[in-house]
């Protein structure tokens, strides 16, 4: 049974993904049940490691570089904390994201801002991959004959820090610490990705419309209609007439 | 799906990161190859720009995320998936690598080798069976580009790959930069490996180029399949050798870094046209191609 291929390629798995083999430490040995070259192993596992680390880079640029000195052992204890498995760039960040939360219940977030700022890079990878942006007949709520709804890929957060300025302008500003409710979206004919900050009235009318919902339940005030127009202007908001 | 019924067409790999480049230059591809698992993970903006292709430009299928080689059962509903994505493309052939990616629970996304034996040959023939009843378009397998061989591996890569396709009537989807690099990287002869092959086993080619790393802590430069660099001479003087042996129907050149640098993409397309050209001419008038095997 030990011979059995799926066992070996298990063992093959486990080893490529472990930090002794993509770090290479000396003194570790590859499982010998393998009789495969330690050396050519060492250097498989850094060519995985490395596509890994790619799509997460591309998803937390800022983040990692905020991560400055502790980047080292912060990507170390994911590798030995996370293995991977998923292929897609979006499962990995997501992946990645879910260990910084981890990490920062134990150790605080330094400097005290990068849980918002790695909060927004997975919702902009998320925005961006579409994640969210299920067809009707692949799940969700089917559209009634009118209703407005929160356009299935927008991401709301609720911020400690208005770190806007690190998006806009560069990753070396200061954020003013603040309650900042953000839409993370995708509007309509846009070319990336947009942070925009909300107020908190929208916003949780925003975080209300999860389901599709006939407007007249927001009154028949002009106010009204100009907002939800304005909303799907945005592309906040999706209604069917 | 060639130009004239026997010049193999010549294409890219379709990337949405070049979506507008690759639009603007439609006319320069005879066909795009897709990637059936971007159709079944990216958004939904993502997937309606490549389906808008169909009509366009011929689309044939390419898949990366089967793990043929996991011995374990095939993920029918991926299979099923794909079934619906190549149908969607119009795709004469759907392709997928020869290899293993991931086991339960741990997925690698980095395509690894199998032990070349009978016994693993006459699982994945049994796999191959199982997609050719889902997916209904010929199948075509890929040969890899490996780091490390299994100790226990007894066949060759071109007796692993005749065994497979011959039982299964599976094709071959031919990567020559991976047989370039192979090679290179494990000391034997390319020209020997195309000459091994079955007569007629070729449906498809793959064209690339990559760079060199240093094996730690050797130092011995190692061959890197990136996708990232110009086509090497060397792969395009075996492209010339497949070419006077088989008969393959899509020559794709295969792009996934260095994007911008279109102008490389387009040079690489006509090297690869020159060399389907000079092999069509050879083939017309008698003359041996490049290369030996001797």
């Amino acid at each position: 049974m030990a011979n059995r291929l799926l066992d070996r390629q298990a063992r093959l798995l486990a080893y490529l993904t472990s930090g002794a083999a993509i770090f290479g430490e000396e003194g570790v040995a590859a499982d010998p049940l393998l009789g495969i070259d330690p050396a050519l192993l060492h250097l498989e596992a850094r060519f995985s490691h490395e596509k890994r680390m790619e799509k997460i880079s591309a998803a937390f640029p800022k983040t990692l570089q905020m991560l400055g000195a502790n980047r080292a052992a912060v990507i170390r204890g994911f590798v030995e904390a996370c293995p991977p498995s998923d292929i897609s760039r979006l499962a990995n960040a997501r992946q990645f994201h879910e260990f910084l939360l981890a990490r920062w219940q134990d150790e605080a977030p330094e400097p005290a801002h990068l849980p918002d700022v790695a909060a927004c890079e997975v919702a902009c990878a998320t925005v961006r991959a579409g994640a969210d942006e299920a067809p009707q007949e692949e799940g969700g709520t089917r559209a009634p004959p009118f209703g407005i709804r929160r356009h299935p890929g927008v991401v709301l957060l609720r911020c400690r820090h208005d770190v806007r300025p690190i998006f806009e302008q560069d990753s070396q500003a200061v954020p003013v610490r603040r309650d900042t409710p953000l839409a993370v979206v995708m509007p309509p004919g846009a070319h990336g990705v947009q942070v925009m900050e909300l107020l908190p009235v929208v916003f949780d009318l925003l975080s209300a419309l999860g389901d599709w919902t006939d407007p007249a339940t927001f009154g028949s005030a002009p106010e009204a209609s100009v907002l939800i127009r304005d909303l799907i202007e945005h592309g906040l908001v999706e209604g069917v007439r | 799906m060639t130009t004239n019924g026997s010049v193999p067409a010549v294409g890219l790999g379709y990337r949405s990161a070049i979506d507008d480049w690759t639009r603007a230059n439609l006319d320069r591809f005879d066909v795009l190859e897709i990637t059936v698992d971007h159709c079944i993970h990216a958004g939904a903006a993502q997937r309606a720009a490549i389906f808008d292709l169909v009509g366009r430009v011929p689309l044939t299928a390419h898949g990366v995320g089967l793990s043929i080689g996991t011995d374990a059962p095939l993920d029918v509903a991926y299979l099923d998936r794909v079934a619906a994505v190549v149908e969607r493309l119009e795709a004469p052939a759907y392709s997928e690598h020869l290899a293993f990616t991931r086991v339960p629970g741990r997925d690698l996304a980095n395509l690894l080798p199998l032990p070349k034996t009978e016994a693993v040959a006459e699982q994945i023939v049994a796999k191959v069976r199982a997609v050719q009843s889902r997916v209904p378009v010929p199948f075509l397998l890929e040969n890899i580009t490996y780091v490390f061989e299994w100790p226990d591996s007894k066949l060759s890569d071109a007796e692993f790959l005749n065994l497979i396709c011959r039982e299964s009537g599976a094709g071959l989807l031919l990567d020559v930069e991976n047989v370039f690099l192979n090679a290179s990287n494990h000391g034997f002869n390319p020209y020997a490996f195309l000459d091994d092959l079955s007569a007629g086993l070729v449906r498809e080619v793959h064209m690339a180029g990559g760079v060199t790393v240093r094996e730690e802590p050797s130092g011995r430069p190692f061959l890197a399949d990136s996708h990232s660099h110009p086509v090497p001479d060397a792969a395009l003087d075996l492209l010339a050798y497949a070419l006077g042996r088989h008969r393959p129907s899509v020559v794709i050149l295969e792009r996934d870094d260095r994007l911008d640098a279109v102008d490389e993409v387009l040079d690489d397309l006509a090297r690869i046209r020159a060399c389907v050209a000079s092999a069509q001419l050879g083939k017309r008038h008698g003359e041996p191609v490049a290369g030996s095997a001797s």
